[in-house]
């Protein structure tokens, strides 16, 4: 064996490999941090949560936080699983476009039956939480991922966007007066995929290790 | 999974089993393995003894500072190929994929015939800054590769590639002024 990679080892044995716990706290918290920082951020300079919904009742809220309270778990369930070498994660993947599939069908559905305006009011207030609130909660999900050794950097960067684009979504829909599939997939579900295009592109330089 | 790659992984998973518990010797021995499975898997990836040996040194770091990614039950063998992988792929991406060989006897493709009668300081003001300062470090004041790479403070197969590439344009420019 090469003397330098002998001397390496002597110098890694020294410092041990006792278990350290399996860095939970360290992929958690900071996933949590951008989550709540977002909802903070927001019920500081936005009024009046759930107002929106005095009328309407809770149905497009539900809908809106179906998918993206969805996007905002699986994807670090993904992301903890990218995070690990030689770990399966394509099953996950599938899982993350599971809620995509079910906004498209509603999407159509709602095509078909909808005489709602479009894009409606506040469509501008929407996309500035969007475009400002999702890019932090990716900061976070890199700040998370890099505790990791994830192997597919792109992949990793990708449901990294996914999270940032669903935390921004769940922080910001108790204040959104926008209902119908057609806001749901312009203002929302664009956005999110331009967070995770942005994270795909961004992934090898960010989240390099 | 042949027989031979079922044992080692079988060894590798018993050695960080031990380690874990904080029997260093056996971290040694796992981390030695983990080297010799490192090798076999990148040896016909990698033209160079001196980068094949850089990647596995990597490849090792690595495994040390990321060794909580291992789940403890979990086989170690898939866990090691993919950061081999990773650690590949990152050379790869950072000296650029090209088939080139970067030993030290790789540094030296002009016979000092050919530089005898030129001014080398006006040779090397037609390189790169960067390649420039990596010939006179390496061909000049006689560094190592290695410590004018620490000098620098890059990696050594970073400074092999500036070098090589930097010799390969003098040697294209001395060939030029010859025609």
């Amino acid at each position: 064996m090469n003397k330098n990679t002998d001397d390496l080892i002597a110098a890694l044995a020294d410092n041990g490999a006792q278990a350290q716990g399996r860095g939970v706290g360290k992929f958690v918290l900071p996933l949590i941090g951008v989550a709540a920082l977002c909802s903070i951020a927001l019920g500081l300079v936005l009024d009046d949560a759930f107002s929106p919904y005095a009328e309407t009742g809770p149905a497009p809220l539900l809908v809106k936080w179906g998918f993206s309270v969805s996007l905002a778990v699986l994807a670090p369930l993904t992301l903890w699983l990218l995070g690990r070498p030689g770990r399966d994660s394509g099953w996950m993947l599938i899982a993350l476009a599971v809620p995509f599939a079910a906004v498209s069908a509603m999407f159509v559905v709602d095509l078909a039956m909808s005489e709602q305006a479009f894009p409606g009011k506040a469509w501008q207030t929407c996309l500035t939480a969007m475009t400002v609130l999702s890019p932090l909660a990716f900061a976070g999900a890199v700040i998370a991922v890099r505790h990791l050794a994830p192997t597919n950097l792109r992949r990793a960067g990708l449901v990294a966007g996914l999270f940032g684009g669903g935390v921004a979504m769940t922080a910001y829909a108790p204040f959104c007066p926008g209902s119908g599939m057609a806001y749901m997939v312009v203002f929302y579900c664009l956005p999110i995929l331009s967070m995770a295009a942005i994270g795909f592109l961004t992934g090898p330089r960010l989240l390099r290790w | 999974m042949n027989v031979s790659q079922d044992k080692t992984g079988s060894l590798l998973d018993h050695l960080i089993a031990k380690a874990r518990e904080g029997d260093r010797r056996a971290y040694r021995e796992f981390l030695a393995e983990a080297a010799i499975v490192v090798r076999k898997q990148l040896a016909r990836k990698i033209g160079g003894d001196g980068e094949l040996e850089d990647i596995v040194q990597d490849v090792l770091i690595a495994c040390h500072e990321k060794h909580h990614t291992l789940d403890p039950g979990r086989p170690v063998g898939p866990w090691l190929r993919a950061i081999a992988g990773y650690k590949l792929i990152d050379h790869w991406r950072k000296r650029g994929r090209s088939p080139i060989v970067l030993d030290d006897t790789a540094d030296l493709p002009v016979a000092a015939d050919d530089l005898a009668s030129v001014d080398i300081a006006a040779l090397l003001g037609e390189l790169p800054e960067a390649q420039a300062e990596a010939i006179r470090m390496t061909h000049i004041e006689g560094l190592t590769s290695q410590e004018a790479s620490e000098r620098v403070g890059i990696g050594l197969s970073a400074m092999k590639l500036r070098v090589h590439r930097g010799m390969n344009r003098l040697k294209e420019i001395v060939e030029e002024s010859k025609t």
